[in-house]
């Protein structure tokens, strides 16, 4: 539960500029909301990729499973002969382990992204803030950690100068 | 005897039938269908003995010979029972008119007995009836009849050669010596008799010994084609067509394509001018006293050829001439072969009534039409539908005080008379009659039978006064006076092996043959050929739906048959293939198809009789016309000066299969190669598979399969009917038919691999190839399709799920899918066909809606030769193992067995030279291959066909 | 291209675009929505009485008969499978090319690409002599100790459709997240604000659920169009892996791709004008879009006409009789009159999209994509019925003749596509809120 001041503006270059002015006033500590993907204030380079490596994982398992039960079936449990072709035929079998291999892929990716992104999580302090209503659709929020001395309170409100409004939050 | 007798049980005479012994009479007919399920009565002798023990098992097949008429003439068989229910007939090896081989009137005749439609009770005039009730009628108007002598009293039979049947009838006459018995044949033989009557002063049967004939000439006949003799014919004269040095020469002279046509080496189509110009010709280059007629070059020259082969093969050349010939062809035809020492046997005729069929029933029609007739019973006969004058017929029966018909069916002429009785099924009862060659055998039942009937000679037995006769003790009657020492065994022995030993007419020596002038014909106008129909025969199978959906070997249609025209006619008539025409000879008029077929005679219309059914149940009810209305007085085989007129285009017949050429390629399907080219070292095209990057698995135990030879097939559909009788495949009907499907697991595909206007027409048996790199077997979703080690293409029915990628993976369409649920039998509409039931193989699953079904190569017979050989502890034997198709063939040209016996038949076949691979470029490498065919051609004769 | 603007100067500000989209789903139905309901409503009946029909009598009540035993059952397959291909294929490819114009139509792309291969998916079962075993097709453990063949290009389909489905699922419920929290926010009452909430999953917006977002859309992307391209190329195996003259065409997969993106773009540029007319989103759905879409559309009928070639050129060069045989027969044989009409269609027609006039007249445009989408059904049902109809043996030559039952079923299927689309349309928004609100906004920034 950090205590916040929360800038709301109305477009994207606003919130750029407020930001980059807070982040040379010192403030560290800087949180966006907004209705789409906007680059980073701060490129602290939070990482992203090992979704892509989640996902690698798992389309080799699903692909290998899914060949396994192919061998297992066609050339150990019940072996037959189909039309002369050998019991592995493993140029035919690579199909059904693509298919399922992607899928298992983007079951993982997902996982990963929900695990990483909090999701689900249905109930937010956020969405007792009026302005958060807005964040989705066409409100760009920047809430900074709010400072204890009221000097630093000043320069913050001076970097934040282009916000419609300026709420104290609790996040 | 005394003339009157009390019947012992039954009601009171003209009682009126009220509702309890109505329903008591129905259920009687309806319940005793399965539930009198079983062995007969008597005592009946199995065909092979076997040890007691085994055999006795319940779902043992036990075989039995017995016999089944063709137009009266006998012909053996042996059928398959179990638990007491025949499931399917075979021919009998030791019948001389069978040889172990069938035709499609044997193999089918098992549905007949199973029938849904099959008459279970009598009817009279008060409706519903026990077979006691019309006895007592009967007798009672018999006992009237003692007045006249019989003077009144007209039996109409068909052909008869049963000795027993004719003891009756003699009986019958003795009784009654003013009474007429009428007798004819639609598919009769009158020309014959009066051919031979002209050159030998009597009628006489020629039986031609083709196992000696190295040059056959056939004038208007067709010794392959459908009838009593059709499968020891075939037998004998496709032994000699399979190449090599003893191949014979076939010339055909037809109207219309005949299956000797499509097996001839030489055909030419002929209508009646033409034909008399080449028998004139023959002869006279073999001496006659004959005047050169005049003729088209293309029959002067195949006159020169035959002529000339005849000489050649003196003592070893054959001439018959055809049922539908005028009997001055037949007179010819025996003074040529007298003149080549031909090998033929002339005996008398085995049907001993004196009178020839037309002029039979022409004096019938007419006493019946002049009122001299008070009293008429039809047995086994159905003049109503076959005879010309039907309609006037039924009239005149309609006018008759007494009037009763005996039959397997409530038929046309039973529905004219008051009283219609049921016979009984001739599995169902004890008989006798002589083959066509003379010799005589047994019928004993093989089933109790199923509804309240009686066998035709118990009801002669009847009409000569001994009510209560048992079938059997009236064959034994028969038997026992020329008993040669033991009685009781000649019988037993006679009942195991389905012929009795004693001689037929043995060959008479025949007065010389005379010369006989024929009276020139003039041009005529265009002439309508009636033929038998290929599975109807002359209609009397209209209501077995096996026979319906048994395609025309030729044109391949099913349920109707269509009008077949030359080209040339059907332009100057202005008629094109499929229209619709009515076509007829004044007021006799019909409807039918046109069929335009290059293989045609000019100016003759050629259609099979049998068609037009008016009362054959719901199978056989309403389809076409009815063709035997337009013969005429005299049961003519053609008719001068018909017309046809066209009514618009029709819809194609039903047929399953519609091209016959594969442009330019056909010959790739159906290779024919010329004796010469065969010695010179030929080969009709690649039997080694190509390359493959696939390694075939290790052959288990035994690698079955098959080699059907297209040189010996004559396209006559036995195998077929076969298959369909041994695996349950059931009948689609024809609205199935017509939008594309069937369901025969064997069909026999003809293919016309000649010049358009001489096709060359051949046939191709096309089973399951059971290929070894199986195309159908790799897109199975499910495994429903797998091979097993012995090399079959096994289909699990249970597992399969419909998709169907076999089949249209399948480049011989081979399988056949369920696409309703055909074993419901819809096409006998509202009929109770729990009957049908009792029929089918309790070896084989039957499928339902859904499931892909093909041949199994007969699995079933397979696995029993397995389960034998293990049980005697040796391996089995070449030829232990016979498919249904191939026991039917009665060329054999079928061959089954086992590839890993190097010494076994098929794998000897495979060796011939005349040996290839249906399709073997794709390489499927199937387990089923064929022998090429081979023609003997005449190098005197330009066109070889 | 890209120096292209894809919003209009018209173009409302972002409240005003989201209010626009969202109002079918928030809004009250019109009477429009009502009767169209009502339409494809009645339609789907008529494929539900069609199967229904099927399932009492068996295949029967189709028109496949012995040889030709594959008919409308597979095509109509075929076809909802290609268009089906194209939505996911679309946004994916266009998501990785960075197209910025994909914003305003990827969403009802997807969501066409679901209920398409949904609908394909019904096909192979129903065609089943006994659809009711369809699971057979699964590998479980059962007492028969029986398992799929795999080698079977139907069990690679099973596959294949299975994880299409269900991947496309995911890839729409991915890009739709972000607007289901604009539902949640813009919606009135509790309930819906809680099923929303729900399904929004608590979606904040945060610039690192953003960063997240981004990363795990771009990564299924990339997936899907592999994904796309080996489901249809399966598809094509279905034909290629046979030996049928006419059907083992090693050029079906790459060519059965290709025909998927076709008809599917001609789906999309139809559903777009129906939508931008619907929603009033001229602004953000531009005549320089259908231009676009009208240029692939265009360079998809070259390759298809080249793929056509190519198949006579194999027959004619390869001197195979049976293949040679087989061109005759598509060329001479009685299937003649659809032929032409499907080389017209697909190949001839698109050719009026070389002109810029054409391509600008969003009435020309649908109007063809609509006759293309009619011509890619006749090449799905010809290359059933050419084959099956005319193959090695002439006794086995039938021709097809389709009955009643066939046409309800796949014209149902049309009014169960609209049907789906109408009810989705209440459901969820036809276009992305955040990627056109990004578009309007950098283009207003620009």
């Amino acid at each position: 539960m950090t205590r916040g001041v929360m800038a709301v503006f109305a477009a994207p270059d606003r919130l750029q500029q407020a930001a980059s002015a807070a982040r040379d006033a010192g403030f560290r500590q800087l949180e966006v909301f907004s209705p789409f993907e906007m680059p980073e204030p701060e490129a602290d380079g939070s990482r992203t990729d090992f979704i892509g490596w989640w996902t690698a994982l798992g389309g080799g398992l699903g692909a290998a499973v899914a060949y396994g039960v192919e061998w297992f079936s066609a050339a150990y449990a019940y072996p037959f002969n189909s039309g002369a072709r050998p019991l592995n035929s493993w140029p035919v079998f690579l199909f059904a382990p693509f298919e399922v291999g992607v899928l298992v892929a983007a079951i993982f990716g997902l996982v990963a992204f929900l695990r990483a992104a909090g999701l689900p999580r249905l109930h937010h302090p956020a969405f007792e803030i009026a302005a958060m209503a807005r964040a989705s659709q066409d409100r760009f929020l920047l809430v900074v950690a709010r400072p204890r001395s009221s000097a630093r309170r000043a320069a913050l409100d001076e970097a934040l100068s282009g916000a419609l409004e300026i709420v104290e939050v609790e996040l | 005897m005394s003339p009157t007798f009390t019947v012992t049980r039954g009601p009171r005479r003209g009682a009126p039938l009220d509702r309890r012994r109505a329903l008591k009479l129905l259920a009687a007919g309806a319940a005793t269908a399965l539930a009198s399920c079983g062995p007969p009565r008597e005592a009946i002798v199995p065909y092979a003995r076997v040890g007691d023990g085994e055999d006795l098992a319940p779902g043992a097949i036990r075989r039995y010979a017995t016999t089944l008429t063709l137009a009266g003439y006998g012909r053996g068989v042996v059928g398959r029972v179990v638990d007491g229910r025949p499931i399917k007939l075979e021919g009998n090896p030791a019948h001389p008119a069978s040889l172990g081989g069938s035709d499609v009137f044997s193999e089918a005749a098992i549905l007949d007995l199973y029938d849904p439609w099959r008459a279970k009770a009598a009817a009279g005039p008060t409706g519903v009836a026990a077979w006691l009730d019309f006895a007592e009628a009967l007798t009672a108007r018999l006992a009237g009849h003692a007045a006249d002598r019989g003077a009144g009293l007209r039996l109409l039979t068909g052909r008869v050669t049963g000795p027993t049947q004719l003891r009756l009838i003699k009986a019958i006459q003795a009784r009654f010596p003013a009474m007429v018995w009428a007798r004819y044949e639609p598919l009769h033989d009158d020309a014959e008799r009066q051919g031979t009557r002209l050159a030998y002063g009597r009628p006489l049967t020629p039986r031609p010994r083709f196992a000696e004939a190295d040059v056959i000439l056939c004038l208007g006949a067709d010794p392959l084609g459908p009838g009593p003799d059709q499968v020891a014919w075939a037998r004998a004269v496709m032994a000699r067509r399979r190449g090599g040095a003893a191949m014979s020469r076939l010339y055909v002279a037809e109207p219309g394509l005949s299956l000797t046509g499509a097996a001839a080496d030489h055909r030419l189509p002929a209508g009646p001018l033409v034909m008399q110009a080449l028998g004139l010709e023959v002869a006279r280059r073999l001496g006659a006293p004959a005047q050169p007629g005049e003729t088209t070059p293309r029959a002067l020259a195949f006159a020169e050829a035959v002529a000339a082969d005849l000489v050649a093969h003196k003592g070893r050349a054959v001439v018959l001439a055809g049922a539908g010939q005028p009997a001055q062809m037949h007179a010819l035809a025996a003074w040529i072969n007298q003149t080549v020492a031909a090998p033929v046997d002339v005996i008398d005729a085995i049907d001993p009534n004196p009178d020839d069929h037309a002029e039979s029933l022409a004096r019938l029609t007419r006493d019946l039409q002049a009122g001299a007739v008070t009293s008429l019973v039809v047995l086994d006969a159905n003049p109503v539908h076959d005879a010309p004058e039907g309609d006037a017929i039924a009239a005149a029966i309609g006018r008759l005080p007494f009037s009763a018909d005996l039959g397997l069916y409530k038929d046309e002429t039973a529905a004219a008379c008051r009283w219609g009785a049921p016979l009984s099924h001739p599995l169902e009862g004890w008989s006798d009659a002589v083959g066509p060659d003379g010799t005589p055998s047994l019928a004993q039942p093989l089933i109790r039978p199923l509804y309240d009937s009686r066998t035709a000679e118990q009801a002669l037995a009847l009409m000569a006064g001994e009510p209560d006769a048992a079938a059997r003790d009236l064959v034994r009657a028969t038997w026992r006076p020329g008993a040669a020492g033991d009685f009781e065994a000649e019988w037993r022995q006679a009942l195991i092996a389905g012929v009795l030993r004693r001689g037929g007419p043995a060959p008479t020596a025949p007065p010389a043959a005379r010369w006989v002038e024929p009276t020139p014909i003039t041009r005529s106008p265009l002439i309508l050929a009636l033929s038998p129909h290929p599975s109807l025969w002359d209609g009397r199978y209209a209501a077995n739906a096996w026979l319906q959906e048994c395609p025309d070997p030729l044109t391949k249609e099913v349920w109707g048959q269509s009008l077949r025209l030359s080209p040339s006619d059907a332009r100057t008539l202005g008629l094109g293939h499929g229209d619709r025409a009515r076509l007829g000879f004044g007021s006799r008029t019909i409807e039918a198809n046109v069929r335009v077929t290059p293989d045609q005679a000019l100016g003759v219309a050629s259609l099979p009789l049998g068609g037009g059914r008016a009362r054959a149940g719901p199978i056989g009810s309403g389809l076409g016309g009815n063709p035997a209305r337009l013969r005429g007085p005299g049961l003519a085989w053609s008719l001068e000066g018909l017309h046809i007129e066209r009514l618009g285009a029709g819809r194609d017949g039903l047929a399953t299969q519609a091209d016959h050429r594969l442009d330019g390629d056909t010959g790739e399907l159906l290779p024919t190669m010329s004796l010469a080219a065969l010695a010179a070292g030929a080969r009709p095209g690649a039997d080694r598979p190509p390359p493959s990057l696939l390694t075939t698995p290790p052959r288990g135990e035994h690698a079955w399969a098959m080699v059907i030879d297209a040189a010996a097939c004559i396209g006559c559909n036995a195998c077929v009917v076969a298959c369909q009788a041994e695996n349950n495949v059931p009948v689609v009907g024809p609205d199935e038919i017509a939008v594309g499907r069937d369901m025969h697991w064997l069909r026999v595909d003809r293919y016309d691999p000649g010049p358009d206007d001489d096709p060359n027409a051949g046939f191709l048996p096309v089973p399951c190839m059971q290929c070894e790199q199986a195309p159908c077997e790799p897109v199975c979703p499910v495994e429903a399709s797998v091979h097993d080690s012995e090399g079959l293409n096994d289909q699990v029915y249970n597992r399969c799920v419909g998709t169907r990628f076999c089949q249209a993976n399948c480049p011989y369409k081979v399988r056949r899918f369920n696409f309703r649920d055909y074993t419901a039998g819809a096409p006998w509409r509202d009929l109770d066909v729990t009957a049908l039931k009792a029929q089918r193989n309790p070896e084989v699953s039957v499928r339902g809606r859904g499931v892909m079904e093909k041949c199994t190569y007969c699995v079933q017979r397979i696995s029993a030769a397995r389960a034998e050989s293990a049980r005697d502890g040796r391996p089995i034997a070449d030829g232990a193992v016979k498919t249904a198709c191939q026991t039917a063939c009665p060329s054999e040209a079928i061959s089954f067995g086992d590839l890993e016996d190097d010494a076994s038949r098929v794998a000897g076949l495979r060796r011939d030279p005349r040996h290839y691979v249906l399709l073997n470029e794709l390489g499927t490498r199937p387990r089923t291959t064929y022998l090429a065919r081979v023609r003997n051609p005449n190098p005197a004769l330009r066109k070889p066909a | 291209m890209s120096a292209r603007r894809w919003t209009t100067a018209r173009a409302p500000g972002l409240s005003a675009l989201d209010g626009r989209i969202v109002r079918p789903v928030l809004g009250r139905p019109t009477r429009g929505w009502w009767l169209a309901v009502a339409g494809s409503g009645a339609l789907t009946l008529v494929m539900l009485a069609g199967i229904a029909w099927t399932f009492a009598e068996g295949i029967g009540v189709w028109g496949n008969n012995t040889s030709v035993v594959w008919g409308f059952g597979i095509a109509n397959y075929v076809w909802w499978i290609g268009i089906g291909n194209a939505g996911t294929l679309i946004s994916s490819m266009l998501l990785l090319t960075r197209q910025r114009w994909r914003a305003s139509i990827n969403r009802f792309a997807e969501s066409m690409t679901l209920f398409a291969a949904a609908i394909a998916g019904v096909f192979p079962i129903i065609h089943m002599g006994r659809p009711m075993f369809w699971y057979w097709l699964a590998p479980y453990p059962n007492t028969m100790s029986l398992w799929p063949q795999w080698r079977s290009p139907l069990v690679w389909d099973f596959w294949a459709i299975l994880s299409y489905i269900l991947f496309s699922l995911i890839f729409w419920y991915v890009g739709l997240l972000p607007d289901l929290a604009v539902l949640r926010d813009r919606a009135r009452g509790l309930r819906i604000r809680q099923v929303y909430g729900a399904l929004a999953l608590g979606w904040l917006g945060s610039a690192r659920q953003w960063r997240l977002h981004g990363k795990l859309h771009r990564t299924l992307a990339m997936l899907a169009v592999p994904l796309v391209c080996s489901v249809h190329s399966i598809v094509g195996l279905d034909f290629a892996a046979s030996l049928m003259p006419g059907w083992a065409e090693t050029i079906f997969p790459p060519y059965f791709v290709v025909g998927a993106m076709f008809s599917g773009f001609c789906v999309v540029i139809v559903l777009a004008a129906v939508i931008r007319r619907a929603l009033g989103l001229q602004s953000v759905i531009t005549d320089a879009h259908f231009d676009v879409m009208a240029r692939i559309v265009l360079a998809a009928a070259l390759i298809m006409g080249a793929a056509y070639a190519s198949e006579w050129f194999a027959a004619w060069y390869g001197g195979d009789p049976a293949e040679a045989r087989f061109l005759r027969f598509i060329f001479l044989g009685p299937y003649q009159p659809l032929y032409v009409a499907m080389l017209a269609l697909n190949v001839g027609l698109p050719q009026l999209l070389w002109l810029p006039r054409v391509r600008r007249d969003v009435g020309a445009v649908v109007l063809i994509a609509l006759l293309v989408n009619v011509g890619m059904w006749l090449e799905r049902i010809l290359i059933i019925l050419e084959t099956l109809s005319h193959d090695y043996l002439p006794s086995s030559w039938r021709l097809f003749r389709p009955t009643l039952t066939d046409g309800a079923i796949l014209v149902g299927s049309l009014g169960l596509f609209a049907l789906l689309f109408l009810i989705l349309s209440r459901v969820a928004p036809l276009v992305s809120i955040h990627e056109t609100g990004e578009l309007v906004v950098t283009e207003a920034a620009a």
